[in-house]
């Protein structure tokens, strides 16, 4: 019995130490670190206590960056969701090409992030694509292009997420459709139920688990958006999220670690209550099961 | 007896070759084809001439070479001689890192330009190597469209503002100025000029106290806010720089690189450069450069001190700027060289030198930096008047001062 449990640890170890040194010292050493001024040039820090949290929310570049990140959020889950729903059920019917609609939808979801970035800062720019569309509509465009104006550029790199973004998501509710009993409809049929009475007693309640997983996942990966913003914007024209201010502070211009690490841990406080948040709302309701 | 005499002796010489050679380590950035073989020309003609110090060179990018440098300083595992961009100096030798070399280069303070941009607390921190200026690049064949004499360019605020209207006039695919976006490490770059040729500073002279929103700044970025909104082709460098060469912009600001570009793409551009205008000619532009600094915890402090002066004295400036072209040489005798003295566009910038100014060397530069940057943002692109951008930017500035 000793025996085995020093062979255990010898075997688990390579993965121990892995972990312990890459993982959750670093994650310990930061929370430590947002409790100091530590400035990676400078040759000493010191304790500060909770001076880097108070100077944080006082800060115009961290009160925008977050409030940039809550649009970006709050702006992308509804679209994302909604759309990856309507093309789940789309693609859940029987009809010619639709393996070729579902991969479609999905290659986005699959392509470099960085790659996305680059076609569409063209495809925005002044004389790009979308600005010919706008015109061909009747609209007139931004003159710089939508990346080089405040009042255009968040949203232009919303929009280019939820496209990216819908593909994913739509497997996954097509993973949950394919759980919901034939059964119920078959029932529900019989009954006299219209379509669009089965997509709301019946598909939407089955949904529930499955919509929060992708809401609540999606909004973890939203609020730490970033190489959007870094390779289209670099943060300007009132699109810095949050994730942006940390890595502008703490590792490209003044290399503040403290500072950053302060926020870093703010934005995970904030991002475990906005999740928590969700929770509690899709649970209110009593879970159906056979 | 004879065995353990050759194995004495062995070890001896081997001992004294060890002993007499000093190794430096080099980090610097000129890795494009036309540079780094001269970068190790030069590296070999030093050791020729000092066989016991060897040079071993870091090449880094200017997309993480700071980074790097500024964790291996951290660290302690900074290189001996290492190669800076002229706002990174303060921050180093404000923390200690770089060796004060004031005593060692008095001899030399006539013959190179730019210490200033490597005096902090007044010493100096690093030799002036590479040095980089903006001037002023028009279009002749949209100046003549336009009903102006090409023998002359625009040399004061109000000349420039009605050629390049009157430019943005000949049609809706046509610009008269070379606006920048918000375009982090450069835009401020095409509006200090303007800054100081109205005479405004960053700080009064004492140091103390940032000045940045003076009415003579405040007129600077309202007229810098008038050229982009009555003639502006807002775009990033490369793409503004894309629109002059294809003869869309009159004027554009811009540097050296240019004119390799046109020499290099072969571009059939009719073009003239000149100094920046002002409300006194010439007018200032932005001053930059290249350094080479000696790290304080170095043991090799005299063979760097030999190795930086062989690598920046005037014939070995000449040759890189020749094999670069798209440097300009601190050295004053370099820059009385034909080379320079016989093209005009490349004496453009050397005369512009003469009348450019460099930002505050000043620890917290980036934050500086930062704030003017977004003090420009907000007047051109945002909501902001000219004048609460840049009291902002102050106020802003003197807070991250104070914080030392």
């Amino acid at each position: 019995m000793r025996a085995h449990r020093g062979i255990a640890l010898a075997l688990g170890l390579p993965w121990l130490l892995t972990f312990g040194l890459f993982w959750a010292f670093p994650m310990v050493y930061s929370l430590f670190m947002g409790f100091t001024d530590h400035q990676l040039l400078a040759k000493s820090f010191q304790w500060v206590g909770l001076d880097n949290y108070r100077a944080l929310f006082r800060d115009p570049d961290f009160v925008s960056s977050l409030k940039n990140t809550f649009v970006f959020v709050l702006g992308t889950i509804p679209f994302t969701t909604v759309l990856s729903l309507a093309m789940a059920l789309l693609v859940n019917r029987q009809f010619r090409g639709r393996g070729l609609f579902r991969a479609g939808y999905f290659l986005p979801s699959i392509t470099s992030l960085v790659v996305i970035s680059l076609i569409f800062t063209n495809l925005y720019s002044r004389g790009g694509y979308v600005a010919l569309l706008a015109h061909v509509i009747g609209l007139t465009p931004p003159e710089n292009g939508f990346l080089y104006d405040s009042g255009t550029a968040l949203y232009a790199i919303m929009a280019m997420d939820v496209w990216m973004a819908v593909g994913y998501y739509m497997l996954i509710f097509l993973a949950g459709l394919k759980a919901i009993p034939e059964e119920l409809y078959e029932a529900a049929e019989i009954n006299g139920a219209s379509p669009l009475r089965q997509f709301v007693s019946i598909t939407l309640p089955m949904l529930r688990p499955v919509t929060l997983f992708i809401v609540v996942i999606n909004s973890i990966k939203s609020f730490q958006i970033f190489t959007e913003m870094f390779v289209m914007t670099k943060g300007k024209f009132d699109t810095a999220t949050t994730v942006y201010f940390i890595y502008d502070t703490g590792l490209t211009t003044q290399f503040k670690f403290g500072y950053a690490s302060a926020a870093a841990y703010a934005l995970f406080a904030i991002i475990g209550l906005f999740s928590l948040a969700q929770f509690i709302l899709f649970r209110r309701r009593q879970e159906y099961s056979w | 007896m004879q065995k353990l005499l050759i194995l004495i002796v062995t070890a001896v010489l081997t001992q004294s070759v060890a002993r007499a050679t000093t190794t430096l380590e080099w980090w610097q950035f000129w890795t494009d084809p036309d540079s780094r073989p001269t970068i190790q020309a030069i590296v070999d003609d030093f050791e020729k001439a000092n066989p016991d110090i060897k040079v071993n060179i870091t090449d880094l990018t200017w997309a993480n070479g700071q980074e790097k440098i500024v964790i291996a300083f951290a660290s302690g595992t900074g290189p001996d001689v290492v190669e800076l961009g002229s706002d990174w100096i303060a921050q180093f030798a404000a923390n200690g890192q770089l060796a004060d070399i004031s005593q060692r280069v008095i001899a030399d303070s006539g013959n190179f330009q730019g210490w200033g941009l490597a005096t902090y607390d007044g010493k100096v921190f690093g030799r002036p190597w590479i040095l980089g200026t903006r001037v002023l690049f028009a279009n002749e064949d949209l100046m003549r469209k336009a009903g102006y004499d090409t023998s002359f360019l625009p040399y004061n605020w109000p000349q420039l503002e009605q050629a390049a209207i009157n430019i943005r006039h000949l049609g809706k695919d046509y610009y008269g100025w070379g606006s920048n976006t918000a375009e982090k490490h450069r835009l401020y770059k095409k509006f200090l000029p303007f800054f100081w040729s109205n005479g405004a500073q960053f700080f009064t002279d004492d140091n103390r106290y940032s000045i940045i929103s003076s009415m003579k700044a405040i007129d600077a970025l309202k007229f810098y806010k008038k050229l982009h909104d009555s003639a502006g082709f807002v775009g990033d460098q490369r793409s503004i720089e894309d629109a002059f060469l294809d003869g869309k912009i009159g004027f554009i600001i811009s540097g050296d690189w240019l004119l390799k570009r046109i020499e290099v793409e072969k571009r059939k551009i009719d073009f003239k450069s000149g100094p920046i205008p002002g409300p006194k000619y010439p007018g200032k532009s932005f001053l930059g450069g290249e350094f080479l600094s000696i790290n304080q915890a170095s043991k090799n402090h005299d063979a760097a001190l030999k190795f930086i002066a062989f690598v920046t004295s005037p014939e070995n400036q000449l040759r890189f700027c020749k094999a670069n072209r798209s440097a300009n040489p601190s050295s004053l005798l370099a820059q009385q060289d034909p080379y320079f003295t016989g093209n005009p566009h490349l004496q453009a910038f050397i005369k512009q030198i003469k009348s450019a100014e460099h930002p505050p060397v000043d620890p917290h530069w980036v934050v500086i930096e930062d704030e003017l940057e977004k003090a420009i943002e907000d007047a051109l692109f945002g909501s902001r008047l000219p004048a609460q951008a840049l009291r902002n930017a102050q106020t802003r500035i003197t807070q991250a001062r104070a914080k030392q």
